[in-house]
């Protein structure tokens, strides 16, 4: 037995080493009728080949709970039960947000039904068309369904793999909210439009009587739609659950078994994931951290950036970053100055200002947010204080004159003494010689 | 005699009243009278400087000029105590004494002057 327990935790040490890891833990949640988990076996077999331990559970089932004691219980939560109108009731918007904020990554699949989802979605900044009405396309011309549709991945995406076959979708399109925190993934083609799939050329000519109000259309919106959290999390919407099925993954040059790895791999927190290891601050000509400086002092700030390469589970040094800031802040920003990397030592970056001519209590603020990437943000809290008493030039050349004339003036008296003295004797000597 | 033009009436006023001090004035006055005027234009140059160029940093304009004013007030009285003229001004004080005590003030003015200084 013990052997056997032995051998177990070798095999999952090894497959550790050799597949893929997320940085933010392995076990997934995957909400899902059992009926349907067959429809899908690309993609979790992709998910079990990286390394992920899948549990499943139908959308109304009782157990496994998602969190218990308020810990959540998986690192990561796959929703694609999207036409369900009912969930168990430890899985609603509120505990999902709650999730989120714990730091638990969420994959979610919208459907044209009015769900429990659909109202998650709006709050997450996702403006969903009409209930009923899914994204259609009259172009290209193919064979299938018009709302079968196949989308050219962006050629320059933050989370797509360069070079991608088109990926099939089908499904309902969303507008973007202006909620900075959106990362927009894969955008509807200009052709294609949200409309009832029977009436569509009903829709169309509406619309156009119109002049285009009304009718949801255009490259403006969006099929899968990222959301990175304050708290690092993050959270995937997909138009349809059908992005990642089977039966569009095996179409002849279909994007898409690529495009469910590299969503995942972004949502999971295996790519583009940045941590900043630590942060030190001194003086020009010190090394130790001071617990405080004084106005006008020279600082030099260093931090420490890690990149999480999931090929290997390690995080190694990251040295790409050229638009981070440093802020020395009181309230606001007195000194805002670019953070580089330093040429040679790997993931440092450092920069030397000098303190503002100001005291109180600082902090040193590092604030990172960019699309696509973990949020970084440091912040460490100095006071800058005025000199000391005998922390001042003691003399001045502007103070010249004045120290001359009490100089002079000390001179003068000696030497006025000394004469004055001398001529004392010389004249006692007189007298004597008088006498 | 004719009566000398009225515009050299000034001129010779000072000429007479500079005859009379070089002639009446004994050499330890003139001295001491020296070191005064000294004194005085340092002190006027010090101001001359704070006024036009800067005050700062203060206390040394205010250790330097004081230092000038200080040493100025102590050898005036040492001047009007060794003048023989005033002899009956100060019976009990004898030039010696008074040289004595000009010395302990200017050194203990220095004292402060030097504190106060940087």
């Amino acid at each position: 037995m013990l052997s056997l327990h032995t051998f177990l935790l070798f095999f999952l040490s090894l497959s550790g080493l050799l597949h893929a890891k997320s940085s933010s833990g392995d076990s997934v949640l995957v909400v899902l009728e059992p009926a349907r988990q067959a429809d899908f076996s690309i993609f979790f077999d992709g998910l079990k080949e990286q390394g992920y331990e899948l549990t499943f559970r139908g959308p109304k089932d009782e157990k496994p709970i998602v969190a218990e004691h308020d810990v959540p219980a998986f690192s990561h939560i796959i929703i694609l039960a999207s036409e369900s109108k009912n969930f168990a009731k430890d899985i609603t918007p509120q505990s999902l947000v709650e999730l989120m904020s714990g730091g638990t990554n969420l994959l979610m699949a919208l459907s044209e039904k009015q769900t429990p989802l659909s109202s998650l979605a709006s709050e997450f900044s996702l403006i969903l068309p009409p209930p009923g009405t899914p994204l259609v396309s009259f172009f290209p011309e193919r064979k299938d369904p018009l709302s079968m549709i196949p989308i050219d991945a962006p050629v320059d995406s933050l989370i797509l793999s360069p070079k991608m076959n088109p990926v099939w979708f089908s499904g309902v399109p969303h507008a973007l909210g202006s909620n900075p925190l959106l990362v927009p993934i894969l955008h509807a083609p200009s052709d294609s439009f949200a409309a009832d799939t029977d009436s569509n050329a009903d829709a169309l000519v509406d619309a156009a009587e119109k002049g285009g109000e009304g009718l949801w259309a255009g490259s403006q919106l969006s099929v899968a739609t990222g959301f990175q959290a304050l708290g690092g999390a993050r959270a995937t919407w997909l138009g349809g659950v059908d992005m990642l099925s089977d039966k569009f993954a095996k179409k002849s040059k279909a994007g898409n078994k690529q495009f469910a790895r590299d969503v995942a791999a972004w949502t999971f927190q295996e790519s583009r994931v940045l941590r900043i290891d630590s942060t030190t601050h001194h003086l020009v000509n010190g090394t130790t951290p001071l617990e405080q400086y004084t106005i006008n002092d020279q600082i030099v700030y260093t931090a420490q950036i890690s990149h999480y390469n999931a090929k290997t589970s390690k995080w190694e040094p990251y040295s790409g970053i050229t638009d981070m800031q440093l802020e020395f802040t009181m309230l606001d920003p007195h000194v805002r100055t670019a953070l580089l990397p330093v040429a040679g030592s790997p993931g440092t970056y450092s920069v030397t200002f000098r303190a503002p001519d100001r005291h109180g209590v600082f902090k040193f603020v590092i604030n990172h947010k960019r699309k696509g990437w973990t949020h970084l943000f440091s912040s460490t809290t100095v006071p800058v204080v005025p000199p000391r008493h005998d922390g001042y030039p003691r003399f001045l050349s502007a103070a010249w004159p004045y120290y001359a004339g009490a100089i002079s003036t000390s001179v003068g008296f000696f030497v006025f003494s000394a004469a004055w003295l001398a001529g004392e004797s010389r004249e006692s000597k007189k007298a004597k010689k008088t006498q | 005699m004719p009566p000398k033009p009225a515009a050299s009436e000034p001129t010779s006023a000072v000429h007479t009243l500079w005859k009379a001090y070089n002639e009446n004035t004994s050499d330890r006055l003139k001295f001491i009278d020296a070191f005064l005027v000294f004194l005085m234009l340092s002190g006027i140059v010090q101001f001359a400087y704070c006024v036009l160029v800067t005050t700062f940093p203060y206390n040394a304009f205010l250790s330097g000029f004081a230092s000038t004013v200080g040493q100025f007030v102590l050898t005036a009285s040492l001047r009007s105590q060794v003048n023989p003229d005033n002899k009956n001004e100060f019976k009990d004080v004898s030039p010696e004494r008074a040289f004595a005590d000009f010395a302990v003030g200017s050194i203990v003015l220095h004292f402060f002057v030097f504190n106060w200084l940087g």
